[in-house]
């Protein structure tokens, strides 16, 4: 069998069955689909700053469960990604996603980090973040990585979890194990670190080169 | 069982995955045959037409003719006349598209010969083509104003192209004394970026608030509604106080004032047929538009002054071999936007290579996002994806998806819009420039 065939056949077995979107189904290719995205994340997923996040090098299957997140709108609210997530269909989310997936996630932005903040946010992570996002947020096996991102980016999305506008409770792809795993590093760190600590993780996680 | 499956999807069909996106990534054509590209115009559809078609086809001779030696973008000049951005900040080089090997060429296009392939300049160079790219923006038409001349813009600035008009009309927001009054003459449909007429007074407004806060503006327009109005005349009310009697900004309706008459830059006077004369301390008159002039010198435009194309490939419905994008060219449903026109770009260079490779042209995929900002911390977008319709023969958007910022968005999602505004112009610049 053919190796895109396995793939197509894998993505619908998984993922395909889940949801149904408005849009037409379009044969437009990857490049054609995914540079439309460029404006605001930047060429080939590489956001120069100072918010929008970067999408180059994210884990592929991350990236559809986000665009079909915001497409329903239940549980990853966003100003803009609510909108724009619903113009596409599974398939074509499908090639965007393996489009930017498949590209090389560059720090490039210019990001004013506090190295002291960032030196204290590391023992923060290694306790609390490091299990899930793994490689000190470099890596991009099972989570997103958040080693290089946009700082006001993984505030927005701290801040989220914590409204819950971003539930963990209604993630449909997390098992109840991780999810109290990760309301318990989210708590950890909001409690007992507070807003100092939080911003120690952020700074950190930005630093990263 | 355990949902989170991300890794073992990677592992069993990562490679997988890894080689359909390398074929699904074209249009990258290696050793295709080298065609000759003319772009005309450096703007946002130019230089993304001729980037992208860099990127698709490094081989290609792409040409980019533009008598500016820097761009400044329309797009955040509102934030120059507002005080909170500098001009160097909203320029951009052509650096970024030498050193692909675009060649870029300090001229005006004069005209093109569609029939032998070539384009004139000003400067008495001739250059061949295979494909020819016109992006050469707008152009303003004055006819149906008494007193309106191209000279008049020294003291009534448009401010509607980006560079020195801008840094002009703010060192006349500068100058007003406070108490002033500020006109926009706000342009009849279609014209580029239908919501910077209200932006524009937004920003002002909250430079007068911050610094001459006896000071108004008031907006004179050729229409009765406008670009995310409900959106902006609520802003203005939660930060100007719209609609009271101590409102920084008022909004006239044409059929309020039933239509300008004259505008006059020796007494600084704005005519209509309700009003009368009526004197302002800073007047910033953005007209009329059409296509750029050389559209209509190369014979492309329509009785109404703009580009009718082809909307998946857009090549001229006049003339083949030339492709006519942006602010020049008809792309219904599409707004006259950045964003649009850098959209834009991408489908064109894709089907210009296509094309030269002697393929279908593929199936096209367009976006518009635009951001507009009304005071700090309080921005708002309108954003739509769209596809082809061929029975229509527009550039629909898809149904269920896009439309505005909700009218109760949170504060915070309001200050979230702008962070993403400055986001959006940082990358739809690199994107464009490179």
């Amino acid at each position: 069998m053919h190796k895109s065939m396995t793939y197509a056949l894998a993505a619908g077995v998984l993922f395909g069955l889940i949801g149904v979107s408005s849009a037409q189904a379009s044969d437009a290719e990857a490049s054609m689909l995914a540079n439309t995205c460029n404006g605001c994340h930047g060429p080939d997923g590489v956001s120069q700053g100072p918010a929008a996040p970067t999408i180059a090098g994210m884990n592929k299957q991350y990236l559809v469960e986000s665009m079909k997140a915001y497409s329903e709108g239940t549980n990853r609210k966003s100003s803009i990604m609510q909108r724009i997530a619903k113009g596409y269909t599974e398939a074509e989310v499908e090639k965007i996603a393996g489009f930017f997936a498949g590209k090389k996630f560059e720090r490039v932005a210019m990001q004013n980090t506090d190295s002291g903040a960032a030196g204290k946010g590391k023992a923060i992570a290694k306790d609390l973040c490091e299990s899930c996002h793994e490689k000190e947020g470099f890596a991009a096996e099972d989570y997103p990585i958040l080693a290089g991102q946009m700082m006001p980016y993984l505030k927005n999305n701290l801040m989220d979890f914590k409204s819950g506008s971003r539930s963990i409770d209604n993630n449909p792809n997390m098992s109840d194990k991780e999810k109290r795993k990760k309301k318990r590093a989210l708590a950890d760190l909001m409690e007992k670190h507070g807003d100092d600590g939080t911003n120690a993780v952020l700074n950190f996680y930005a630093s990263r080169k | 069982m355990s949902k989170m499956n991300r890794r073992n999807f990677l592992k069993t069909t990562g490679g997988a995955a890894v080689a359909a996106g390398a074929t699904l990534a074209a249009p990258t054509i290696a050793n295709a045959a080298a065609g000759k590209v003319v772009v005309i115009g450096g703007g946002v559809a130019g230089a993304t037409t001729a980037r992208y078609l860099k990127l698709g086809n490094s081989a290609l001779d792409v040409t980019l003719i533009e008598p500016k030696a820097s761009y400044h973008t329309c797009f955040m000049s509102n934030e120059v006349l507002g005080g909170h951005r500098k001009m160097s900040q909203i320029e951009q080089t052509f650096d970024g598209l030498k050193s692909m090997g675009v060649k870029i060429v300090k001229d005006t296009a004069a005209g093109i010969d569609a029939g032998a392939k070539k384009v004139k300049t000003a400067g008495g160079s001739t250059f061949g083509y295979d494909a020819c790219v016109v992006a050469p923006g707008i152009d303003f038409k004055l006819d149906g104003i008494n007193g309106a001349t191209e000279s008049m813009f020294d003291k009534i600035p448009h401010a509607w192209k980006a560079g020195p008009q801008t840094a002009l009309l703010r060192k006349q927001l500068e100058a007003m004394p406070d108490g002033g009054t500020f006109c926009i003459v706000a342009p009849p449909n279609p014209f580029r970026c239908p919501p910077g007429p209200y932006e524009r007074a937004s920003l002002v407004a909250d430079y007068f608030q911050k610094h001459k806060k006896k000071s108004k503006v008031v907006i004179i327009d050729r229409k009765d509604k406008f670009s995310k109005m409900g959106l902006f005349t609520g802003a203005w009310k939660n930060l100007y106080g719209y609609e009271t009697d101590n409102s920084l900004i008022e909004w006239r309706s044409a059929a309020s004032t039933g239509g300008i008459e004259s505008i006059d830059a020796g007494s600084m006077t704005v005519e209509t047929l309700a009003g009368g004369k009526e004197k302002f301390d800073v007047i910033n008159f953005i007209p009329a538009q059409t296509a750029g002039v050389v559209a209509s010198i190369a014979g492309l435009t329509n009785a109404k002054g703009w580009c009718d194309v082809d909307k998946t490939t857009f090549e001229s419905k006049v003339h083949k071999g030339i492709h006519v994008l942006g602010d020049a060219s008809v792309a219904t449903k599409m707004p006259k936007s950045g964003y649009s026109a850098n959209s834009q770009g991408k489908v064109c260079a894709a089907a210009i290579i296509n094309m030269m490779a002697g393929k279908p042209v593929g199936t096209p995929s367009y976006v518009n996002t635009c951001y507009s900002i009304a005071g700090d911390d309080y921005g708002f977008s309108v954003a739509a994806v769209y596809r082809y319709n061929k029975e229509k023969d527009i550039i629909a958007g898809v149904k269920g998806a896009g439309g505005l910022t909700p009218g109760d968005a949170s504060a915070e999602m309001r200050r979230r819009e702008v962070e993403f505004a400055y986001s959006w112009y940082n990358n739809i610049c690199k994107d464009t420039w490179g």
